[in-house]
């Protein structure tokens, strides 16, 4: 695939370093990686080898140590809307019902309640829980949350996306279907993706690039790119090779 | 639950019933055995609160109770929920404060009466206060532990849809976050400030409490515990308003 050639996330020499009671720990060293517009990355690695601290570097939650983050050719100060992170552990606010959740970046923007109201419908069909829109997050089952999580990410409509491990805590048919119904929304929107999860048969089944980190610390140990078209056979000898390929990268504390 | 959970239910209705009569009956025994100061009987102080009700004394003694209870109750939650938010949510507010807070914060509410009849004079200006200093504490205890416990990870959800000052994260994140606490001290000052109120007007103020003890005084006891009686059905009556309008409130709590 041919994207453009800017960067739309350059992480340049990145280190993050954190002080504790014993001492100093690095999570991560001097991490280099480019992402281009429209791209869908996946940093793969073990539990514990940086990869959401990464994540959370490039989303602003966290400034690095060393090196320096620029997205869309600004250098990354602080959070910012235009990154739409999606959490693992969904995040949603639990006193807000599903339709208000998706809503509370657009209220932050300052968009008129009628414009606000269509874009929220729009989200809602885009993941299909237009039933649930008055429904409390105790409501929903995970994989729903999740769903709600990503709409409301995508609600003020950011270039770029963030997913730490965003299907991590699903059974595997709805990993699968939200994992699907991620690529559709990335192929209609073609925003950039930035997506990190210690899953294997994830990274391989979306992504047009797979970078490797091993820890501790997390460095970038390879970059694999996967040059097939979607969506991919699970079951195909390509598929099944590279993901071995992968485990043995990633080495045996997977 | 169907029959069997009725059942249950009725049984234990039973329980409540025969434990009542059974203390009705003591009561009833020991009040008949001892002279009327000592401790009238049940139908004597029904007979009391009767000729209360009918007289409308009830409501006129019930009515300036309320003359300080609820100024006091009001004034003292608003008051201890922003001065809690406050110190629970800026450190440099939490750092000044903490010392005076700590001191004064063990002072339990009744020994400022002596200022509440210096500064105001007992009536119901300096009830009120006494009331108010009451809900005061309560209120800001909760309010400062519900925002210190607000929940890092909604935040920052929160700075990642473009919430970028403390008065939005406040009023969109923390103090909802914080708003279960916050209620359960409202719930909990608005029962425990009717014993304020009844320990002011035992010194002057006048209400139920004073007729409690101007009664007593007269060795009219039934009508003491007539007005014992109101105190407790208003607290029942405002315990289950208030509980009303928190479950309402929280319904999206799991």
């Amino acid at each position: 695939m041919n994207y453009d050639t800017k960067a739309e996330i350059d992480v340049n020499g990145v280190s993050k370093q954190y002080e504790g009671e014993s001492g100093t720990t690095t999570a991560l060293r001097d991490v280099s990686l480019m992402i281009a517009s429209g791209e869908f990355v996946t940093v793969l690695g073990p539990s514990g080898c940086g990869k959401t601290t990464l994540l959370r570097l490039v989303s602003g939650l966290e400034s690095p140590t060393d090196g320096d983050i620029m997205v869309a050719g600004e250098p990354v100060q602080g959070p910012n809307p235009n990154r739409g992170t999606v959490f693992q552990a969904y995040h949603l606010f639990p006193w807000l019902p599903v339709r208000e959740n998706v809503s509370f970046g657009l209220v932050e923007m300052g968009v008129p309640d009628t414009e606000r109201r269509d874009r929220v419908q729009e989200m809602l069909d885009l993941v299909g829980l237009s039933d649930f829109a008055d429904a409390y997050p105790k409501e929903l089952s995970g994989g729903m949350k999740q769903r709600v999580g990503l709409a409301r990410a995508l609600a003020v409509d950011p270039d770029v996306l963030l997913l730490d491990e965003p299907f991590g805590s699903v059974d595997i048919q709805t990993r699968q279907r939200l994992q699907q119904k991620l690529l559709d929304i990335w192929s209609d929107t073609e925003k950039t993706v930035l997506f990190v999860t210690h899953n294997i048969e994830e990274a391989v089944a979306l992504s047009d690039r797979i970078i490797v980190l091993s820890g501790t610390p997390g460095r970038v140990r390879a970059t694999v790119s996967v040059e097939r078209s979607r969506p991919r056979d699970r079951s195909a000898q390509w598929f099944v090779e590279q993901v071995e390929t992968l485990f043995e990268q990633i080495g045996p504390d997977t | 639950m169907g029959a069997l959970g009725r059942q249950w239910n009725l049984t234990r209705l039973w329980r409540g019933f025969a434990g009542a009569t059974g203390f009705l009956i003591v009561w009833w025994l020991v009040g008949r055995e001892v002279p009327s100061y000592l401790l009238p009987t049940p139908d004597e102080v029904v007979g009391a609160l009767w000729t209360e009700l009918v007289s409308g004394q009830l409501f006129i003694h019930l009515g300036e109770s309320l003359l300080h209870y609820v100024p006091g109750v009001v004034i003292g939650v608003v008051a201890g929920s922003l001065l809690g938010i406050g110190m629970g949510w800026s450190q440099v507010i939490d750092d000044v404060l903490t010392p005076v807070v700590r001191v004064l914060r063990p002072i339990p509410p009744l020994a400022w009466i002596v200022f509440a009849i210096i500064w105001l004079g007992l009536g119901h200006t300096g009830a009120a206060f006494i009331v108010f200093i009451g809900a005061f504490w309560i209120t800001f205890y909760n309010a400062y532990e519900g925002v210190g416990n607000a929940s890092r990870d909604l935040m920052e959800v929160a700075a990642t849809l473009g919430v970028d000052s403390d008065w939005r994260l406040l009023w969109r994140v923390v103090v909802p976050d914080a708003l279960p606490e916050i209620l359960t001290g409202v719930r909990t000052s608005i029962g425990q400030c009717w014993m304020m109120v009844i320990a002011a007007e035992l010194f002057g103020a006048p209400g139920v409490g004073y007729e409690i003890i101007t009664s007593a005084n007269n060795l009219a006891m039934a009508r003491s515990i007539a007005y014992m009686l109101t105190i407790s059905a208003v607290f029942l009556l405002s315990d289950w308003a208030v509980r009303r309008v928190r479950s309402h409130l929280l319904d999206w709590q799991p």
